[in-house]
């Protein structure tokens, strides 16, 4: 994680350079060199304390008994006595074939959702990079996802899904489609309906941080792109993604880690169906504690998707950063 | 150094602060039996319809005017979190004294070990108005854990004019025929309407229910040892529903993937003639049914016989609450005859006694299907499934993704008679 | 940005681009609105109209008696303020000393970060809860605010530590050269060009707390307590009935306070305030 922090790009208006490519690794650690880490360890812990101590008591402290409850048999109940057991859950866990499925369904899920969100994302803060009008609107707009409740957006797409009361069917009745159908309840549309609902969700997020990585790169390059005689495509692809990839990669990551977890939305749209299509993770282990109470197994899942997505980050960021280098 | 002390500082202000707010909390948290002074009560109430809270409210009220040394407080809950509360407050000590619930959900809890027998504190007049049927659909391992107070049934709900048009006549008897039922909806088939719309995206509560009327048991055995069985009687609700779909073409395939109410607004604007609904949707049609809709309920339906499961709404106590006999007691006056009508009224559901139910008919006049609603009343039982532990795993996991399968025509009879089978193996093995 | 002027076909493109995007992002709460002001008759019709045939005002009015929007408006805002304020409070000397020094803390902090994101929180919420109960701070508002801090602090420490490690060194060894102790540095150096930085994180701060959810279920109880999203959800009944014009009515009137805050900030959504948003 240290190596991820130190290459990332940083803008350089502050500074007052002007460089020509992606800048180079982090001067920090040159410096620091100059100035001996050893004299400063200590120093650096009464800083963190005011923040590592609630953190540690509300936050670390159940996350670690969360963690440990996945290798044991807590279950719900009054006087019930939770025994350690090891592996055993995972064992159990290996035969769980709705796990893996729910697993597999939230990788779809997350894939598709993160790289569409992507691709819309970038779209659109390329737009309001530009100077069009009623850009204020644009960017208002571009946040609203952002100022309501999951639950609440939830409840509103449901609405719109509607067969009878929502305008959504209308559309679709518009571009050819006849008869009568409900999109999220078909066994073959419901996931693609809830990814639409789920891009919509995160574009917010994504747009404006790739906005900001737009705007502070240098103007100079694509100018010199553009008298160079490139294209707009061209400079997209050569020049402005490149300089972008550390964001992209940053932003990319998280937003597959909070969309693999994404609860809410599933919840209340679909509760998981029809037929378990779109029952993701999160939902999955949900079930196994609130609905059954069993306590230990449901920590076992989280902490096996866990190992897996960090697993996958891993790899993901390690190649992505080594290009970068 | 000057960075030292500011971290320090910090650090003290808000261990401090969070002592001072500490304090101040403990006043509030409701009073833990206290031998002087008047004990308080918590009572979560789910009530959701508008002529339901005030009810609600007025109880508490009369309650509290009554019982200086007893007070109530009313609080508002939903239906759509009551469940996660309780897992959370009932682990954790803190549910509030009087628990609105319903037996589906709160049997979970029960065999868990977290609620109080209540047969002790229960007067007479409540207990003998309550057919036993009820009752054993409240009672887990002969502990009475709730009181049963609304139930629903699920009724036909049918447009007389379009069911007039078709020719049908409009049954009257004390139930109806399922055959005479599926004739009715190919007949009032047309063209531009189906015969019935039935919301079935939660489909494995119907079947477990409505399915009684064919003689369905599915499981045997109580608690952790029960069996499946899944045979004839099982699949022939189901099996029925799929003719009815697919070979009389009379229920609309894409309402099965609908849930209940929103099916509603179809029916309402003449697309069916008929849709199977919770009794409570009556309220609804009188409420949103525009100007010359003209409708009505129809009698229980019936194969084998009328019996559907009784999955009442209940009042519970935690057991480890302070004050099990006080909230005991004010469950029973919560059922008795009056209020137990009042509330019922506003939310159109069945009283679960008998006297109330009388009450309810006396105040509407049996009009606007009440009649009929209430009439259903007296073939809800106990169904086998409420006494298993792990049928809300196979309800979520195996049956309502297999039976949505089959209603969508994905997959076979026989092979949804092998998944329930095969999968409440999984389900209870592990 | 480019200074040669766009061609105009390529302008008119971009605008309907533009368009769409706004129809996607927009249409959802223009049909919210829509909602809000129907009758629950006109909502059982089966045609759907954006345009009410019979607009009424009495969700609004059931909305907000019933659920009691303004006082669950009110709470919502303490607890986003409260908790905001302690995330920047408590980042802010974090993160530099994340940023400045190398120290071991930093792997671990940082790895913790990305697994307290992965982990589903929702196994958490019963240890957590009987730790709160410890010092009784369970069904309080701020044990609620402490919660939400604990779990915005780590992408708030993420965020401003990398608006940190954006300005250079030179700058503080520059006033050190000039004589001014350390604390000075920070403050009136380090902080005014940190001023982005910390919006940004308060902004991300803000809306996860007013939007959040499930803590506010699980460790609430009082109804005088409740925050917006959970005051919401007592429109929802059971078996999928749902009130769809009060909840509408409701939904619309508790997103209306953000969207207001958007409209004036967003002008500041320059590189200025985000820029080294994810940088580090």
């Amino acid at each position: 994680m240290n190596a991820t922090r130190a290459e990332i790009a940083r803008p350089d208006r502050q500074a007052g350079r002007s460089r020509s490519g992606p800048t180079p690794p982090d001067g920090q650690d040159a410096q620091s060199r100059r100035k001996g880490p050893r004299r400063r360890r200590n120093e650096a812990l009464p800083l963190l304390l005011p923040a590592l101590l609630p953190v540690a008591l509300f936050s670390m402290f159940p996350l670690v008994q969360g963690i440990y409850l996945g290798f044991t048999d807590s279950r719900a109940g009054l006087d019930q006595v939770t025994h350690f057991t090891g592996l055993e859950n995972y064992r159990d866990l290996l035969d769980n074939g709705l796990f893996w499925e729910s697993f597999r369904i939230g990788l779809v899920w997350a894939f598709s959702v993160t790289i569409l969100q992507f691709v819309a994302s970038l779209g659109l803060a390329l737009l309001l990079n530009q100077d069009l009008r009623l850009r204020w609107l644009a960017r208002t707009l571009a946040l609203v996802p952002w100022a309501m409740p999951p639950v609440v957006i939830a409840i509103m797409w449901r609405m719109m899904f509607n067969p009878n009361s929502g305008p959504i069917n209308s559309w679709v009745r518009g571009l050819g489609f006849s008869g009568d159908f409900n999109l999220l309840g078909d066994f073959n549309t419901a996931l693609p309906a809830v990814i639409v609902v789920g891009v919509w969700v995160g574009m917010p997020q994504t747009t404006i941080t790739l906005l900001a990585g737009l705007q502070s790169m240098d103007s100079s390059m694509h100018e010199a792109a553009e008298v160079d005689g490139a294209g707009a495509l061209r400079r997209l692809v050569h020049v402005t993604l490149p300089s972008l990839r550390p964001i992209i990669a940053a932003i990319t990551s998280l937003d597959f880690i909070w969309n693999f977890n994404q609860f809410a939305l599933v919840y209340v749209l679909t509760r998981g169906g029809p037929g378990g299509e779109t029952m993701l993770p999160m939902l999955f282990s949900y079930n196994e504690a609130f609905r059954y109470g069993h306590y230990g197994m449901a920590a076992a899942m989280g902490n096996v998707m866990v190992l897996i997505i960090v697993a996958m980050l891993f790899f993901y960021l390690r190649n992505r950063l080594r290009e970068n280098a | 150094m000057n960075v030292k002390h500011l971290a320090g500082v910090a650090l003290v202000a808000c261990l401090v602060a969070s002592c001072a707010t500490s304090t101040n909390e403990s006043d509030e948290t409701s009073d833990s039996g206290d031998s002087e002074g008047p004990v308080t009560l918590r009572f979560n109430s789910l009530a959701f319809q508008e002529p339901t809270i005030e009810a609600s409210k007025a109880i508490v009220d009369a309650w509290n005017a009554e019982h200086p040394d007893i007070q109530v407080e009313y609080v508002q809950g939903s239906w759509d979190s009551v469940h996660d509360q309780l897992v959370t407050q009932l682990q954790t000590g803190k549910a509030p004294d009087i628990i609105h619930d319903e037996s589906a959900d709160i049997s979970g809890f029960a065999r868990q070990g977290y609620l109080a027998d209540l047969s002790p504190y229960l007067s007479d007049e409540v207990k003998d108005a309550v057919p036993e049927g009820v009752w054993d659909a409240v009672t887990v391992d002969d502990k009475v854990i709730a009181a049963p107070t609304l139930l629903q049934s699920y009724m036909v709900f049918a447009n007389t004019d379009l069911l007039q048009q078709a020719g049908v006549d409009i049954p009257a008897g004390e139930t109806w025929a399922w055959d005479d039922f599926q004739a009715a909806a190919a007949k009032a088939t047309t063209d531009d309407t189906y015969g019935v719309a039935w919301g079935l995206a939660e489909p494995t509560a119907t079947v477990t229910s409505l399915g009684m009327n064919f003689g369905a048991t599915f499981f045997d055995g109580e608690g952790d040892d029960a069996d499946i069985t899944v045979g004839d009687p099982e699949l022939a609700l189901p099996a029925r529903i799929h003719e009815m779909t697919y070979d009389d073409q009379s229920i609309d395939p894409t309402s099965l993937t609908l849930s209940g109410s929103d099916a509603l607004p179809g029916f309402l604007h003449g697309k069916y003639a008929m849709t199977v609904q919770g009794s409570y949707v009556a309220q609804q049609l009188v409420q949103d049914a525009p100007e010359d809709f003209h409708w009505a309920v129809l009698p229980p339906l019936s194969a084998e016989s009328a019996a559907q499961a009784a999955n009442p709404q209940t009042l519970s106590v935690p057991a480890e609450s302070p004050h099990v006999e006080e909230a005991a007691e004010f469950i029973d006056y919560f059922m008795a005859a009056q209020n137990l009508a009042k509330v019922a009224e506003g939310d159109w559901l069945i009283p679960a006694s008998s006297e109330a139910s009388d009450a309810v008919a006396a105040d509407t006049g049996g009009d606007n299907g009440w009649n009929e609603i209430l009439n259903s009343g007296e073939y809800l039982t106990k169904a086998p499934f409420q006494s298993v532990t792990n049928y809300p795993q196979w309800d979520d996991q195996i049956a309502t993704p297999a039976l949505q399968k089959y209603f969508a025509d994905e997959i076979s009879l026989d092979e949804l008679q092998a998944e329930l089978t095969d999968g409440w193996a999984d389900v209870s093995g592990g | 940005m480019s200074v040669r002027a766009h061609p105009t076909r390529t302008r008119s493109l971009q605008y309907v681009a533009l368009a769409g995007y706004l129809i996607f992002l927009g249409f959802p709460l223009l049909w919210m609105l829509s909602t809000a002001f129907k009758s629950s008759q006109e909502l059982a019709d089966i045609t759907p109209r954006l345009i009410p045939s019979d607009p009424i005002l009495d969700n609004f009015g059931d909305a907000i008696d019933r659920a009691d929007l303004v006082h669950a408006g009110a709470n919502s805002l303490q607890v986003a303020l409260a908790t905001t304020v302690l995330v920047i409070a408590m980042t802010l000397p974090a993160a530099y000393g994340l940023a400045r020094y190398k120290t071991w803390l930093r792997p671990v902090t940082l790895s913790w970060i990305l697994i307290g994101q992965v982990f589903p929180v929702i196994l958490v919420a019963i240890p957590l809860f009987l730790i709160l109960d410890q010092f009784s701070l369970t069904d309080s508002l701020v044990g609620l605010t402490i919660v939400h801090a604990v779990y915005a602090l780590p992408f708030g420490l993420w965020m401003l530590q990398g608006y940190i490690t954006a300005i250079p060194r030179d700058v503080e060894e520059a006033g050190a050269v000039d004589g001014a102790g350390r604390l000075r540095i920070l403050v009136s150096i380090i902080l005014p060009l940190l001023r982005p930085g910390v919006v940004a994180t308060a902004l991300f701060t803000f809306i996860a707390s007013w939007n959040e959810f499930f803590f506010a279920l699980v460790l609430i109880q009082d109804p005088d307590k409740y925050t917006l999203p959970r005051t919401l959800v007592r429109f929802v009944g059971a078996s999928d009935q749902v009130q769809l014009g009060p909840l509408a009515a409701g939904a619309l009137l508790a997103t209306l306070p953000s969207l207001v805050f958007f409209l004036l900030i967003q002008r500041r959504l320059t590189a200025g305030l985000l820029s080294g948003a994810v940088k580090g």
